[in-house]
């Protein structure tokens, strides 16, 4: 019998339909995978499973018997737990804190028994071979991919039966990745179930037993894993053929430097980093995460303090803040790691975000004119075909691929000819993520000098020119031509540091 | 017309109470309405409203001015010291004060923005130490009287209009202005809505944060003036009642007190809502400490229908 058996769920938030008709079920001990575009319904879908928000229609069964969790904590008591991609740690708290918040065990006059949760989070870790966390690191001094790992352990602190992971991989670096993929099997294999939701489909294909797609609220389709191809299954996501996702690599780069980049450094994490990008090219930044790629984007953009020349188009730059950075066509423009937190003003209007950085250039004698920042707005949302109601949406309802292209707007509504993009298609539906591939090889083309990291690796290998491979704070390689690939950059990578 | 509503719907809000709170004075007080009440109303509500202009902007901005109390009183006290009750000094004392208030907020500006303390320590520090200051100048001593032509300023007329209401009617353009058809009105909201983000686009964020701070000691030093020829002189504690009502006018005028949204039009609103209400506590025949407590009451209610937490039951950011 299936554990959850799911039919006709819907769900309204005012006029918006986020669920019209999903249907959904899955057997305890395996591996379900969740496909969809954003705003496809995946996550109103896991919202009601996890009891964060309640549906409007429809019935769930859990085990045959209606499931209508009021709230997690009533989720939980059924055996139900989830994994968000936006993190609910508190960061002055330790790890083993975190990990059994509101759930920590008592002794008999009801405060902490700290030995016996020490104990136990020291099995938890054990048995699910966590990488390296120690129970008393406090959360802030912890990476992005280190606190998605507490988050998992917190989920699995609650020993459920059912565990939702919604795009958990995302903020995992590979070797972390492929640990969670492992975990993900074990589970199963103590027949539990797990509901998984990624947009990386090598990681589907790695650990799905079984795959529901959803598109616009309702499922389309729900295959066994190994009776259905990729091009099937995005086809069915998107509702259309989806030619490729990577765009065709035509050599744009003339021998204009645009960056230039001599002994950089920033605090312990960047030593030394020489390199120059080209006028129309795309390099590639790569390496295992933390060697500091984000350190060098930071400290290119200003957002951070570093020493070291810096050259854009030639002639000699200092800049200290972004407000430097982004002046004018000369400038350097950054689209950040964080969406949520350095991006986007979340409870502002998509026009208002647009034009946040570009003020100047529809004002008059210091009064802003309306006439001009429309006019600046249409020609953004046009070009990158921002699909928002009107141009007064607030930021934060869009979907994560337009917030995506809304930040890119902004970015090169400042004119900016050398652009910073630091993992721009992370949590991006992979229709919105061949369309920014497209997109960067337009610029490209048009003159534009790209920086690009990302960390899913085939995203290197197939879109820049070059890719520069980090170690230790410093350019290990550069990889160009034929020498660019997956087992190139993680020699490049690895290898020789375990040599040294 | 519907989009303007919805995007100000707590500014209308606030007016709508204004409205409300005046017919409802207007039962118990049955002489409320009339053109002098209405008249005296609006002038104590122009004090309040000087003060919260400020005010709004470091709040939009995501901090608190909670030094104004004694920006006020010392703009004040030294004010009247300096003129001794004549007129002529006035043309370099309000100059040179409106110059002082701004210099205690660009000291509490730099403080914020450059030194990284937080907004409520900053202020409340530099708030005491102008009392202390003000004590050791005065001795507790009282003040000569105010200038004739201050006196004009808060309580005179022109063509019947009070002349602190033309005075606050031109601030409001101004604060208008800058809110909504500056440069500077966007970098503000951007900077109370997400420092980090604000800072990530360019937004000069210390120098907007500064420059509230300079705004608000302005406008506090310049209601401490006029307060000044209200009441006919200077005196100590004069300015306590405005940091509650400085903030409570931008509260229920629809700002979040955790920045990134509200306007002065709503302070303006604002400022009405409680001069009202202290119009109408006493009509109700309640004790001075009964009125308090009703005061006090009557505001957080205000406040909390127009916060985060009840406007947020129905309208929440879902994400799917």
């Amino acid at each position: 019998m299936d554990l959850v058996t799911v039919t006709g769920l819907s769900k309204r938030y005012g006029g918006i339909v986020a669920l019209s008709d999903a249907a959904f079920s899955a057997r305890a001990g395996e591996v379900h995978a969740l496909l969809g575009e954003n705003g496809a319904g995946k996550s109103t879908f896991i919202q009601i499973l996890s009891g964060a928000v309640q549906h409007d229609g429809g019935s769930i069964l859990v085990d045959g018997q209606d499931y209508r969790p009021a709230n997690p904590d009533a989720a939980q008591a059924r055996g139900i737990a989830a994994v968000f991609q936006e993190l609910s740690l508190i960061p002055d708290l330790s790890v083993e804190q975190n990990t059994w918040f509101r759930h920590e065990p008592r002794t008999w006059l009801g405060t902490v028994n700290r030995a016996e949760m020490r104990r136990k989070t020291l099995a938890l870790l054990e048995r699910y071979n966590f990488p390296a966390l120690r129970p008393d690191q406090e959360l802030r001094r912890l990476t992005l991919a280190e606190r998605q790992i507490v988050e998992i352990a917190k989920g699995l602190a609650k020993d459920p039966r059912i565990l939702i992971l919604d795009e958990a991989t995302s903020a995992l670096p590979a070797r972390e990745a492929e640990w969670l993929l492992k975990l993900t099997r074990q589970l199963a294999a103590e027949g539990r179930l797990v509901i998984f939701i990624s947009h990386r489909m090598a990681e589907v294909r790695a650990i799905a037993d079984r795959l529901t797609i959803f598109r616009n609220g309702a499922t389309v389709a729900a295959h066994e894993a190994n009776a259905v191809s990729d091009t099937e299954i995005v086809t069915q996501m998107i509702g259309r053929h989806l030619d490729r996702l990577y765009p065709e690599r035509v050599a744009s780069a003339t021998d204009r430097v645009a960056l230039s980049v001599t002994g950089l450094s920033s605090g312990s994490r960047l030593s030394g980093v020489d390199f120059i990008l080209r006028e129309g090219e795309v390099l590639g930044v790569g390496g295992l995460q933390g060697h500091g790629q984000r350190e060098l984007f930071q400290a290119l953009f200003g957002a951070s303090r570093a020493s070291g020349a810096v050259e854009l188009w030639g002639k000699p730059a200092s800049i200290s803040n972004p407000r430097q950075a982004l002046t004018g066509r000369d400038g350097i423009a950054l689209v950040p790691e964080d969406r949520r937190g350095q991006g986007l003003l979340l409870t502002k209007s998509v026009r208002e975000n647009l034009t946040l950085s570009v003020i100047r250039r529809f004002s008059e004698n210091g009064l802003l004119s309306r006439q001009k920042e429309a006019d600046l707005v249409r020609e953004m949302v046009d070009f990158l075909r921002i699909k928002a109601g009107t141009p007064e949406q607030l930021a934060g309802t869009l979907s994560g691929g337009n917030q995506q292209k809304v930040i890119f707007g902004k970015m090169l509504l400042t004119q900016a000819r050398v652009l910073l993009l630091y993992d721009p298609t992370r949590g991006v539906d992979v229709g919105t993520k061949g369309e920014i591939f497209q997109l960067m090889r337009d610029l490209a083309a048009k003159g534009y000098a790209i920086l690009f990291h990302s960390s899913d690796m085939p995203e290197l290998v197939h879109v820049a020119d070059r890719v520069m491979v980090m170690r230790d704070g410093h350019v290990a390689a550069t990889l160009e031509g034929d020498r660019i690939s997956e087992a190139g950059i993680l020699r490049a990578a690895m290898l020789e540091r375990e040599a040294a | 017309m519907s989009a303007f509503l919805a995007r100000n719907r707590l500014i209308v809000l606030a007016y709508a109470g204004m409205v409300v709170l005046l017919l409802v004075t207007a039962l118990f007080s049955p002489g409320f309405l009339s053109v002098s009440n209405m008249r005296s109303t609006v002038v104590l509500a122009a004090f309040v409203g000087i003060v919260a202009l400020g005010q709004t902007f470091v709040i939009i901005g995501g901090g608190i001015d909670l030094s104004v109390p004694w920006v006020l009183n010392s703009a004040a006290i030294i004010m009247a010291l300096l003129c001794g009750g004549q007129d002529l000094p006035l043309v370099w004392v309000m100059p040179l004060l409106l110059a002082g208030g701004a210099f205690v907020g660009l000291i509490n500006g730099v403080g914020v923005a450059r030194f990284g303390v937080p907004p409520i320590i900053m202020t409340l520090a530099t708030n005491v130490i102008l009392q202390g200051l003000i004590l050791v100048l005065t001795g507790g001593s009282p003040t000569p009287s105010a200038p004739a032509l201050i006196q004009f300023l808060s309580v005179g007329r022109i063509a019947g209009f009070p002349v602190i209401a033309l005075i606050w009617l031109a601030l409001t353009l101004v604060a208008t202005v800058l809110l909504s058809k500056a440069a500077f009105g966007r970098h503000l909201y951007a900077l109370g809505t997400s420092a980090t983000v604000a800072e990530f686009s360019g937004v000069p964020t210390a120098r907007t944060t500064i420059l509230t701070y300079v705004i608000s000691g302005l406008t506090a030093a310049f209601a401490g003036m006029l307060l000044t020829g209200y009441s006919g002189q200077a005196y100590l504690g004069m300015g306590d009642a405005y940091l509650f009502t400085s903030i409570a006018a931008v509260a229920i005028g629809g700002a979040s007190i955790l920045g990134g949204s509200g306007h002065y039009l709503g302070t303006v609103a604002g400022a009405m809502v409680l001069t009202i209400l202290t119009g109408l506590l006493p009509a109700l025949n309640l004790s001075s400490g009964a009125l308090l407590v009703v005061y006090g009451a009557v505001i957080l209610l205000t406040v909390s229908i127009g916060s985060e937490a009840f406007a947020g039951l129905g309208g929440r950011l879902r994400r799917n």
